[in-house]
């Protein structure tokens, strides 16, 4: 193969494969839904509070 | 995700459902087929420069364009072309304009789901070896030729397409009648991941061919298909042929992925979604498309032999050589059988999509239930579909094929570029773009699908009417090229009366629509209240 045509080649596959990479990275990096379906809250609960005692802080 | 509001059915499930059903509705037979002839007959690896640049100005920017009429017709629950185009244009005449979006998907669902009723059938036949004693390229022409034309049942029994057909539609229809979350989502969650699956395992045995009696191996293939000629960078037919191949590979013009994304609210993201798909798709055709069909010809028989079958007809690729090329590979009947499965599966993603926006016609106008609607399209294209079986050799088929497949997508892309971008205005486009953007979009591109891709696909369109619509229309040329046969006349205008009077019908039953729901051409339709969006008409553009 002709460095000329494996450039080509690498350039084309590079563009694309990174540029799907990078938007499905971002989709799941940025999943603001908690569950995997987006169906559920907006937010992921937040883990709970406790006194040295073990007992939750309200 | 959220949803409009309606039941659960008509929705979708999760984001990534939404993308693998979108990308499903992109990737489609040109993708393995005509990709690589394609690419290997205008410059190679300079091909890909008119390419990307026409995937940049022209792909992308549609892509948004059309997932941002979509979920603005969502919001109004529009779900359809007409109803979208008067969403967002206050004129009588924006609703009759949505035609296009009716008809040309009913057209291509039709003749669509005949080719991929061919992709089911010959996995049949590879599985059971039924072409294994086809040894040449003539004997593989005969072969399909006797498969495809009704009259000739010197290999095929006539009856063999019509089963294959009735098979695949009815498949397309039950898809269609379990909803978008029951139906089109589940396909594409099953089927997309099989045909990536199916398509790595084909390159990687194309790849694993050793080095024949003519010297070559798959890597050559590669070669064949990027080695570049920058003298064909100045031919106007190159940037041409880059333009058209991006536009078609995207499904774009076609009014499915505006259905799709009218399910969507205010509050999800539409621009990395529509970058995630473009992307998806590209992978699909770049990596894996471009490794396949050439290289394995290549393989076997050598670079003057694999010139011929590019320059021969996507068709032929995927129906003659290949079929050729598993013969003389170890376990050539089951990897037949995944290059028509994944042929098939790429096919169905996308022809299930094409009813939908017919089917969202039916239902928020009429009230009529999704399985109601889903049942009589099939009804429809059952009987127009067994038309284009019979007259198939009458070149039938490829007349709607150059009308609504080819020179309609590009006609229906430029009038919803132009509504979008001129009559709704840059500024309620960009904001309606961002509403629950994951990421912004470059400025630049405001500037691009305002002016550019307008001026880009209206280029094309005139080259287009020039070098093929006129012509053909005059009957001086045959839409799959050279002279129209003697005898067929007859045939061709029966193919463009019937698009004629799918034309009259929609007319008519958008305009029945609109007199018995009362809308008015002038004023906003009332925004669903129950969106999960919410948002006021009047705060549409304010809301950011």
């Amino acid at each position: 193969m002709t460095t000329g045509a494996l450039l080509f080649m690498l350039i084309s596959w590079a563009f694309v494969l990174g540029l799907m990479f990078w938007a499905f990275g971002k989709i799941l990096h940025k999943q603001r839904h908690f569950d995997p379906d987006g169906i559920g809250p907006a937010a992921p609960p937040e883990p709970g509070k406790f006194d040295d005692q073990g007992r939750r802080i309200r | 995700m959220s949803t409009s509001g309606q039941s659960s059915n008509e929705a979708w499930g999760s984001r990534i459902g939404l993308i693998l059903a979108m990308a499903g509705n992109a990737v489609g037979l040109g993708n393995f087929l005509r990709f690589p002839g394609q690419a290997a007959a205008n410059g190679g690896g300079s091909f890909m420069i008119p390419y990307f640049i026409a995937f940049l100005l022209l792909g992308i920017p549609l892509m948004w364009i059309e997932w941002g009429i979509g979920r603005n017709g969502g919001r109004y629950r529009k779900g359809h072309i007409p109803g979208m185009f008067a969403a967002i244009w206050k004129h009588p005449a924006a609703k009759y304009l949505g035609v296009v979006g009716l008809v040309i998907p009913l057209v291509v669902l039709i003749y669509y789901t005949l080719l991929e009723s061919w992709t089911l059938a010959f996995t049949w036949f590879s599985l059971t070896g039924d072409y294994w004693q086809q040894r040449t390229p003539e004997a593989m022409q005969a072969y399909l030729s006797s498969y495809q034309a009704i009259g000739d049942s010197s290999i095929h029994a006539v009856w063999k397409p019509f089963v294959f057909f009735f098979i695949t539609l009815f498949l397309n229809i039950y898809i269609l009648s379990k909803g978008i979350s029951g139906g089109i989502e589940k396909l594409a969650k099953i089927g997309m991941p099989i045909l990536f699956l199916f398509a790595v395992i084909l390159a990687v045995s194309v790849f694993l061919i050793p080095t024949g009696t003519n010297g070559v191996t798959a890597v050559e293939g590669l070669q064949f298909i990027y080695q570049p000629d920058f003298s064909r960078l100045g031919s106007a037919t190159v940037w041409l042929a880059a333009a058209g191949q991006i536009f078609f590979t995207l499904s774009v013009g076609m009014g499915t992925l505006q259905t799709y994304a009218s399910y969507l609210s205010t509050k999800d993201d539409i621009v990395l979604s529509g970058i995630a798909t473009a992307a998806t798709n590209e992978t699909a055709e770049v990596v894996l498309g471009g490794s396949i069909a050439i290289p394995a010809a290549v393989a076997f028989f050598g670079v003057s032999g694999a010139m011929a079958v590019a320059q021969s007809g996507s068709f032929n690729i995927g129906f003659v050589t290949m079929p050729l090329v598993f013969q003389q590979m170890p376990a050539g009947q089951i990897l037949g059988a995944m290059w028509f499965g994944l042929l098939f599966f790429a096919g169905i993603t996308s022809s299930v999509a094409m009813a939908t926006p017919i089917v969202a016609f039916f239902r928020e106008e009429f009230g009529f239930r999704r399985e109601t609607v889903s049942w009589c399209i099939g009804g429809i294209a059952l009987l127009f579909g067994l038309l284009t079986i019979f007259w198939f050799q009458y070149n039938f088929l490829w007349e709607w094929d150059f009308w609504a497949g080819t020179f309609g997508l590009a006609l229906m892309a430029f009038i919803e570029v132009i509504l979008f971008m001129w009559v709704f205005k840059p500024e309620n486009a960009w904001r309606a773009l961002h509403q629950g953007a994951d990421v912004r979009i470059p400025s630049i591109f405001k500037f691009i699908m305002t002016f550019i891709t307008p001026l880009y696909l209206g280029i094309i369109l005139l080259y287009w009417l020039y070098q093929d619509a006129i012509p053909i229309l005059m009957l001086r040329k045959s839409p799959t090229g050279g002279e129209v046969p003697a005898g067929t006349e007859i045939y061709v205008h029966m193919s463009r009366l019937i698009i004629v009077a799918f034309i009259v019908v929609f007319l008519v039953l958008i305009r029945i629509a609109w007199k018995r729901n009362g809308y008015d051409d002038r004023t906003e339709f009332p925004v669903v209240e129950d969106t999960p969006a919410g948002i006021p008409v009047d705060a549409r553009v304010a809301e950011a």
